[in-house]
Order: C-alpha cells, then sequence, then structure tokens
C-alpha cells in the first residue's frame, strides 16, 4: 500500500490558556480564524500534511488545555513529542513569564532531544503590548531556543513557525541518522527498543521509518 | 154721369172700370160736355185763387230784395268781426296747441311711470336675484326666482325685456343648480379632507373614554383648572360644517329634484368611500403612522354618514349606511389582512393591534357593526406569535453565536444570586461549596430561559385587551412558549449542528437543553402567576429537545470517528515486518489514550450519549483494522506484521474491555473486534482444521469468519512468504506448511464457490 506520506512528525502546543494555541493550530491547519473563545477539551490534534524538501511530511499537532485538571492527560502527550511550540501572549505578562515554568516542564517530561520553539502570539494587538519585542528574543537566546512573534488573526509567521520547527526537527533526524547508520545496511531505520526502554521516554527517532 | 166724373175724381187712378162704364154708356157726348164743364169750373177756380194770391206774392218779392240788402250788410260785419276775432285768438291759438301738447306728454309721463311702477320690482328683484347668485346664495336666489316667474313677471306686460328675462330664468335656474352641485363638490372635496381628522378625534375620545380612570380624571382636572373650557369642536362632527351640504339639498329640493340628489349624494360618497378603502400611502405594514391614517380616514367617513343618518334629512339612510359599511368593513379587514401580514416587527403589531381594538370600540360607540374585525385580531395573534418566533429565532441565534458553552462560574455571592434569580435551578447542593462555584450549565439556559419569559410577556402584551379569559390566555401562552422551545430554539439548535462545533460545546448543549427542558414546568408557573390563572400541571413535553440532543450526540459519534480515522491514516505498516517490536504502534497507543482522554472529558454527558460515542469509536477502529488487514492493495503480509497488528488489536481490546464509560454491557465493546479477532486468531493460531471443520455450523469458534476472507488473508500471507524466501532452501516443516497452506487455500476457494 502506497504511504500518503514520507514521515510523520508529531508537534505539541504548550502555554498558559487563552494565549492563543487553539487559534494558531486553528490558522495552520483551517487557515480560518474564529473570534470566539473556544476551549479546548482535554487535548486535541489536528493534521496537516507539508512538504519538506520534497518529502511529505505529516505533522500531528497536539493542542492542549491550559486547565489542571487535564494537566496529566497533557503531560503524558509530551513524551511522543519531536517538537514542542511555547506559546505565550504578547499581551499577557503573567503568559511569558509562564514560559520558563513550562519549560521545566518539557524538561521533566519529555525526550531530551525534542526540539523547541517560543511563539509570541497576538503580536497584532500592538496597542495592548505588555511584552517587547526584544524580551522575547532575550529569553530565546537565554534558552538556546528559536522565536517569532506570530499573530493567528492576521496569519502572521503561523506557517513560518511550524515549517522552521518540523525542519530543525528534519536536521536533527538526518544528522542523528547518520551518526547511527549502519553501513552493513539492511532494512532502513528500524530500531528495536528492548521493552526495558519502556519506562524512559521512547526517542522519537526510531519513529520515523522512512527517511 | 156726375157719379163718374166724382168717380174720376175721387179716385187717383184705376179708372180703369170708369172708363169702362164710360165707354161701354152711352152720351159719351154728355159726358165729354160735363167734363168740359168741369174744367171750366176748375180753370175759374184757379184764376179765382190766382188773383187773391197776386198781391201777397207781389209783397214778398219785395220785401225779399230788401232782405238781400241787410243780408250783405250783416256779411260785411260779420267779415269784420271775423277778422277781429282772428287777429286777437292767433297767440291763443298757439298757446292753447302748445297746452294740448304738453298735456299730452303729461298723460304720456304719468302713464309711463305707472308702467315703470310696475316693472320696477320686477327689475330690482332681477338684480337681487343676480347679487344673490352672485354671492352663492342660492336657495334665496331660487325663491327670487320663483317670485320673479310667478308673480312680477305676469304683471308686468309684454316687453321685449321682459321676455328676455323669461328665456333667462330657466338658465339661471340650471346655473344655480350646477353651482350648487359645485358647492356639493367642494364640500366632498372637503369632507374628504376633514374625515381622518373626525376619525383621529373620535378614536381619541374613544381612548380617553377607555382609560378614564379616578386617577386619570383628577389629574386631568387638575391640569385643565387653568384653562378656560375648551371653545373646539365637542364632537368629531363637528369639525364639518354641514351646512353647504343642506343648502344644496334645500336646493334641490326646490328644484324639485331632491331624490336625484340624494342618489347623487350616496353615489358619490360610495364612490369615496372606494377612494378611501384603498390605502393611501401604499404600504401600510411599514409604520403604525400608515394604518392610523387610513383607520382615521374610513371612521371619519362613515361617523360623519351617521350623523347625516341622525340629522335626518333624508341623505342617509340606515339601510344604505349599513350596506355601504358592511362593504367597506370586509375591505377594511382584508386590506389589514394583507398589510398586517407583512410586519415583521412586533411592536408595529402591537401598535397595529391597540388601533385596531380603539376603531372597533369606536366603532361600537358609534353603532356600527365590527364583524370580522375581531376575528382578523385572532389571525393577526397567529402572525404575531410567527413573528414574535421569527423574532426570537434571531435572539436564540445571537445566544448561540456568542454562547462559550462552558459552565457558569460564579466568584462571588453576588454573582451566585444572580444566576439563581434568573434560572430556577436547585442550588442546594452547591449553595455549601466554597467560591469559585460552577453550575453544571451555561450561560445558554439562563439566557434562554430569561427570553422565553420575555417572549412570554411579549406574547401576551397581544392579548391584553382582548377581553379574553385568563385560562385561555394561559394556554395560548403555554403552547406557544412550548412551541417558541421546541420548533424555534431547537430549530436553531439543529442549524448550529450544520456546521462542526467542538467536543466541548456539543457535551455542553447536550447538558443544557437537559436543564431548559425540565424548566418547562418552571415557565407554566411562571405563565399561570401572570395570568393570575390555575397552574396546568400537564407534563411538560420531556423530549422537547431530543432531536437536538440527537444531533449533537451524532456529531459527537462522527467526531470520534474522524478522529479515529485520522490516527488510523497515520498507520505506517511494515507489512513485510520479519519480527515485530514488541510494542505496540504508537498511532494505537496514542489513539487510545486520547480517546480515553476525551472519553473522561464528557463525564458530564448523558450515560446514553457516552455509551453511544464510545460503540461509535471502537467500532470505527475495529472497521478500519480489519479493513487494513483485508486492503486489497496490501498484497502481501508477512508473520512479524501480523503479530503487529495482533498486538494493536489486542491493545484496542483491552481498552474496550476496560469499560471505558459506565453503563456498558458487559464485554459489549468487545463484539467489535469480534470477526477481527477470530479472523487473527485463526491465522496466527492456524487452526485451519477447526475453521474447516466448523463451517457452516453455528456456534463455531470463527463463524464471523468468511472463506473469503480467510482466503484474502492466507493468500497475502502466502506472498509475503514466497518473497522472503525466494533466495533459501525451505526447510521441511516449513515446505509442509507451505502445502497445508495450498490445500487450505483451494478449499477456502471451494467453499466460496459453494456460496456463491
Ligand atoms: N487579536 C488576536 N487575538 C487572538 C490571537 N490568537 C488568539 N486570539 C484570541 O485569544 C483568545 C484565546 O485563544 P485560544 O486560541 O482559544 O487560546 P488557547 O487557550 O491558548 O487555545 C480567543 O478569543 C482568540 O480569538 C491573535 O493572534 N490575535
Ligand atoms: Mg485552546
Amino acid at each position: 500500500m502506497a504511504k500518503t506520506y514520507d514521515c510523520l512528525f508529531k508537534l505539541l502546543l504548550i502555554g498558559d490558556s487563552g494565549v492563543g494555541k487553539t487559534s494558531i493550530l486553528f490558522r495552520f491547519s483551517e487557515d480560518a480564524f474564529n473570534i470566539s473563545f473556544i476551549s479546548t477539551i482535554g487535548i486535541d490534534f489536528k493534521i496537516r500534511t507539508i512538504d519538506l524538501d520534497g518529502k511529505k511530511v505529516k505533522l500531528q499537532i497536539w493542542d492542549t488545555a491550559g486547565q489542571e485538571r487535564f494537566r496529566t492527560i497533557t503531560t503524558a502527550y509530551y513524551r511522543g513529542s519531536m517538537g514542542i511550540m511555547l506559546v505565550y501572549d504578547v499581551t499577557n505578562e503573567k503568559s511569558f513569564e509562564n514560559i520558563k515554568n513550562w519549560i521545566r516542564n518539557i524538561e521533566e517530561n519529555a525526550s531530551a532531544d525534542v526540539e523547541k520553539m517560543i511563539l509570541g502570539n497576538k503580536c497584532d494587538l500592538d496597542s495592548q503590548r505588555q511584552v517587547s519585542k526584544e524580551r522575547g528574543e532575550q529569553l530565546a537566546i537565554e534558552y538556546q531556543i528559536k522565536f517569532v512573534e506570530t499573530s493567528a488573526k492576521d496569519s502572521l509567521n503561523v506557517e513560518y513557525a511550524f515549517y522552521t520547527l518540523a525542519r530543525d526537527i528534519k536536521a536533527k533526524m538526518e544528522k542523528k541518522q547518520k551518526e547511527a547508520s549502519n553501513p552493513s545496511g539492511g532494512r532502513s531505520g528500524v530500531h528495536k527498543p528492548t521493552l526495558n526502554d519502556a519506562r524512559k521516554p521512547v526517542t522519537w527517532l526510531s519513529r520515523c521509518s522512512v527517511l | 154721369m156726375n157719379a163718374t166724373i166724382q168717380e174720376i175724381e175721387g179716385i187717383d187712378d184705376y179708372w180703369g172700370p170708369a172708363f169702362r162704364s164710360v165707354y161701354e154708356g152711352e152720351g159719351h157726348e154728355a159726358f165729354v160736355q160735363q167734363l168740359d164743364d168741369r174744367i171750366k169750373q176748375h180753370d175759374k177756380e184757379i184764376e179765382k185763387l190766382c188773383n187773391f194770391h197776386y198781391q201777397g206774392f207781389i209783397d214778398s218779392i219785395r220785401e225779399l230784395l230788401q232782405v238781400r240788402s241787410h243780408a250783405e250788410e250783416l256779411h260785411a260785419e260779420i267779415s269784420n268781426v271775423d277778422a277781429n276775432v282772428k287777429e286777437t285768438t292767433e297767440a291763443l291759438c298757439i298757446r292753447a296747441d302748445e297746452l294740448i301738447r304738453a298735456r299730452r306728454v303729461e298723460l304720456n309721463i304719468a302713464a309711463t311711470i305707472e308702467k315703470m311702477e310696475l316693472c320696477l320690482p320686477l327689475l330690482t328683484t332681477y338684480s337681487k336675484l343676480k347679487s344673490q347668485v352672485e354671492a352663492k346664495r342660492y336657495y334665496p336666489a331660487l325663491k327670487t326666482l320663483e317670485q320673479l316667474e310667478h308673480v312680477l313677471l305676469p304683471r308686468v306686460g309684454p316687453y321685449k325685456w321682459c321676455a328676455q328675462i323669461s328665456s333667462d330664468i330657466p338658465r339661471l335656474r340650471q346655473a344655480i343648480r350646477d353651482a350648487s352641485m359645485a358647492d356639493l363638490r367642494d364640500f366632498l372635496e372637503n369632507i374628504r379632507r376633514l374625515s381622518p381628522q373626525v376619525g383621529a378625534m373620535a378614536l381619541k375620545q374613544t381612548q380617553d373614554m377607555m382609560g378614564r380612570s379616578l386617577a386619570n380624571i383628577i389629574s386631568k382636572k387638575d391640569k385643565s383648572q387653568g384653562l378656560t373650557a375648551s371653545d373646539g369642536p365637542q364632537c368629531p362632527h363637528e369639525l364639518v360644517d354641514f351646512s353647504p351640504l343642506h343648502r344644496c339639498l334645500h336646493i334641490h329640493t326646490v328644484l324639485g329634484a331632491k331624490n336625484d340628489f340624494i342618489q347623487y349624494y350616496r353615489s358619490q360618497r360610495r364612490q369615496q368611500a372606494r377612494l378611501v378603502l384603498i390605502p393611501s400611502s401604499g404600504n401600510l405594514h411599514d409604520s403604525i403612522q400608515g394604518i392610523r391614517n387610513y383607520l382615521h380616514a374610513v371612521l371619519g367617513f362613515f361617523i360623519l354618514e351617521e350623523h347625516l343618518l341622525t340629522a335626518g334629512a333624508g341623505l342617509v339612510s340606515k339601510d344604505w349606511l349599513l350596506d355601504t359599511w358592511g362593504m367597506s368593513v370586509t375591505k377594511v379587514a382584508s386590506t389589514l389582512r394583507t398589510n398586517t401580514s407583512l410586519v415583521t416587527d412586533p411592536n408595529l403589531m402591537l401598535k397595529i393591534k391597540d388601533q385596531i381594538m380603539l376603531f372597533i370600540n369606536t366603532l361600537k360607540c358609534y353603532g356600527l357593526p365590527t364583524d370580522p374585525l375581531p376575528l382578523l385580531l385572532q389571525e393577526m395573534a397567529e402572525h404575531y406569535t410567527e413573528v414574535l418566533m421569527q423574532r426570537w429565532v434571531g435572539v436564540f441565534r445571537d445566544i448561540l453565536d456568542n454562547g462559550s458553552f462552558l459552565p457558569i462560574e460564579v466568584q462571588n455571592q453576588e454573582e451566585y444570586d444572580s444566576v439563581m434569580d434568573k434560572f430556577p435551578y436547585d442550588g442546594e447542593e452547591l449553595e455549601t461549596q466554597p467560591f469559585p462555584r460552577k453550575f453544571p450549565f451555561s450561560s445558554l439556559v439562563t439566557s434562554v430561559y430569561v427570553q422565553v419569559k420575555e417572549f412570554i410577556y411579549a406574547w401576551l402584551m397581544y392579548s391584553a385587551g382582548l377581553g379574553l379569559g385568563g385560562e385561555r390566555r394561559a394556554g395560548a401562552a403555554r403552547h406557544s412558549a412550548s412551541l417558541l422551545l421546541s420548533r424555534s430554539f431547537a430549530g436553531c439548535l439543529s442549524a448550529l449542528f450544520r456546521r462542526p462545533l467542538p467536543l466541548v460545546q456539543l457535551v455542553q448543549i447536550i447538558v443544557d437543553t437537559q436543564y431548559l427542558e425540565d424548566a418547562t414546568v418552571c415557565l407554566y408557573e411562571f405563565i399561570s402567576n401572570i395570568t393570575g390563572s390555575e397552574l396546568v400541571t400537564t407534563q411538560a413535553a420531556g423530549s422537547m429537545f431530543q432531536a437536538a440532543r440527537d444531533d449533537a450526540e451524532q456529531q459527537i459519534c462522527d467526531k470520534l470517528e474522524k478522529k479515529v480515522d485520522e490516527f488510523l491514516d497515520l498507520e505506517n505498516y511494515d507489512w513485510l515486518l520479519v519480527e515485530p517490536i514488541g510494542q505496540a504502534s504508537s498511532f494505537v497507543t496514542d489513539m487510545l489514550s486520547y480517546l480515553s482522554g476525551v472519553l473522561t472529558s464528557l463525564e458530564q454527558l448523558p450515560e446514553r450519549a457516552r455509551v453511544a460515542a464510545v460503540r461509535a469509536a471502537t467500532n470505527r477502529i475495529a472497521t478500519r483494522l480489519r479493513a487494513l488487514l483485508l486492503d486489497p492493495a496490501v498484497k502481501q503480509i508477512s508473520s512479524g506484521a501480523l503479530y503487529q497488528l495482533d498486538l494493536d488489536v489486542i491493545q484496542c481490546e483491552q481498552f474496550a474491555a476496560g469499560e471505558p464509560v459506565p453503563g456498558l454491557r458487559e464485554g459489549e465493546l468487545l463484539e467489535h473486534f469480534a470477526s477481527l479477532r477470530q479472523l487473527l486468531d485463526l491465522i496466527t493460531g492456524w487452526d485451519w482444521s477447526s475453521y474447516l471443520h466448523d463451517v457452516g455450523i453455528d456456534g463455531g469458534k470463527y463463524t464471523l469468519v468468511t472463506p473469503k476472507d480467510a482466503a484474502t488473508l492466507l493468500e497475502k500471507l502466502k506472498e509475503a512468504e514466497q518473497k522472503s524466501s525466494v533466495f533459501s532452501v525451505l526447510k521441511k516443516n516449513e515446505r509442509d506448511r507451505r502445502k497445508l497452506l495450498d490445500t487450505v487455500l483451494k478449499q477456502l476457494k471451494q467453499l466460496q464457490n459453494q456460496d456463491s
């Protein structure tokens, strides 16, 4: 059966409630924006296939709810993620400050080699801005993470953000691939993690079978 | 002989007999003798006579000659006198002639004056007539004319100018008639203009009368104390000056055309009525003013006619009035019906209804029958309900469009109380909880509940004053309210469900509709409270929103199935896998944890809905996995791949067996996997003997596996094995297995053929 894609990347959107995660995802998957607030129930995902250097890459993007009630469910999804978007709201100081907590959260729950990116959303609301672009950049430098300001409403930098994250994941994967590549050949890329591995986060690199 | 002579002398003529006797006798000589003697005697006598008178004669001649000279003297004297007289009387004669002429003139003048005096009244009357006509005082003019014609003219002689006047009279009469007709037309024109004011005044009076209460009267009195009594008209008909009409009637009466006139008047008014009945401002449904003007005009028209009826004079008869009214009221009703059916503004409807009510009440005051207007009001009530519903559809749509569909959360007592004020909720349990408290329903419930009450208020506004009993009003209100919910609101919900909604909204909506349904009883209580009627405890239609809920549930199921599909689209099986990785595929584990996550978040849902959702999802998983296995596009399946899939199925079965939601029948979800499980068991267990043995027998281990499916899968297995062993030499047991495989395949094909 011909696969409809070459590669599957699982991405995760996190950040305080209301920063625009669902909107960003909605913009990226449906190219639309809805002004009304639609609360995310527990966890949800959308799938969009993009083209990266001639490869069909399927992005399964998980959207999490900020509510405490779903925190436990949410963290379970950290493990399988290959890329995480940390979203804050430029009109909300608190959401920016919380990015540090979210990064800690990632360190505790996600696999170590997960790709990250910080998004300062709602940059269209310049008049209400509380967090300057410079502070966002500063934070990104501090953690050595890429950063971009976005607007789900005006469709600004949303595509760019996802493509960048996907491209970084692909690059990292190819690098790992090369390092681990077995000159003796055989069928490509199928690692067989032992059962003991189960407790540790399974590295996502094992998932992409055709590269 | 003597005798004969005597005879002859005695007789003048007729001498015949005497001659005869002479002739016949003898003695002619004697006779002649005698005759001669006689003659001689006579001659002597004549001579004597002449001698006697001769002197006298001579004297006379002499005297005569004397007279002659006297006469001549006299003549001269007289001539003289005559000349004298002539001389002296000449001047006199001239004077006399003059006198005679003067006398004659005098007589003529007197005669003329006399005649003139006779003519004068005629002429003054005539000029009076002219000025009366000019001043349009036609009735006196006619009287004058009458006098002229019958009294004055015959009195005056047959003068030319009299003839002229005489001939002028019919023309004048016609002119007066025409002029009075023109006046009538002016009058008609005038009342057409004034009718609306008359109607307006009458309505106003009715309104004042109806709104008359003690407080009202007192406050009015206070207000009017400073003012003198108004000197404007007291009755609406006083706005119109009827005198031209009455004058016309008089004139025509005088002209002997009273009946013609009445007929003419009625036909004119009938025509006017037709005009009045066509609304002047085209669309009456635009504003209340249009309707108002229309009703004013109609009412004014008939008030004036009614006034003429009561005023007598015969211009308007009761029959005619009722007939005209009957024709008109039907038209009024149909005009109002057409126009109100286009009204979409409930406030306007209310205003129209009030206006019609007022109209009806005023009609009653004037003794005009009101049918079919009350019926119209009822029909309008239905339309009003429709209009209201339409409006509330908009309200509901707004509520739904702007709804957050999140449970209401209150931070403090004040907020809590405001929710409790709006919606009847048994908050006993919630009362004890600390803030922030969370209601189980969203603001949709409170908003809709409040709006339904608003609707009921608005709805009852129409029936106010219609004179319906409380029970009837309440009944109809209940009916409308539940119609509003079950039709309008449910319709909005259905429309809402036509587009995909986030799960959380769907869930909340299902919960919310339940609360709304339960609250209908309270709505009924509310209705009986405000209508002051007895509480009707008929069971509220419990399944008012069931259809909407079904839609929502269906959408939840569809959504979950779609998510399952998305996961299964991520499937990335290596169908030639040599050895399974010993772990379920990540898409399966992701999917199952996703599902359990979602199912937990659905815990608010009624059990029924959750069960339906989990059933739909599981069934979808089983169907898709089985389809994957039998997909004709997958040509080969290695046993390694088969084991991997089996492992994945086991994960799913564990999920299904773990009772992900309460309310499921034991093992119910597993049944969805049964046919897949049997197929997998058959192939992985290589249990062909039992399969072939049990085929067609009820209660067998593999009853759900058709020979066709079994053959398809076996074929794929065979393909994969052949591919992997192209270069290697087969071991004995492998050869046996291959043989068996071929045999089984053959038998399966046979079974298929039998079946078909
Ligand atoms: N002006 C503006 N509003 C946004 C933007 N992104 C999201 N919002 C609004 O912010 C609110 C929260 O968005 P949402 O996506 O639900 O946030 P989440 O809780 O992080 O998923 C919604 O009312 C959005 O319409 C943006 O880029 N610009
Ligand atoms: Mg969200």
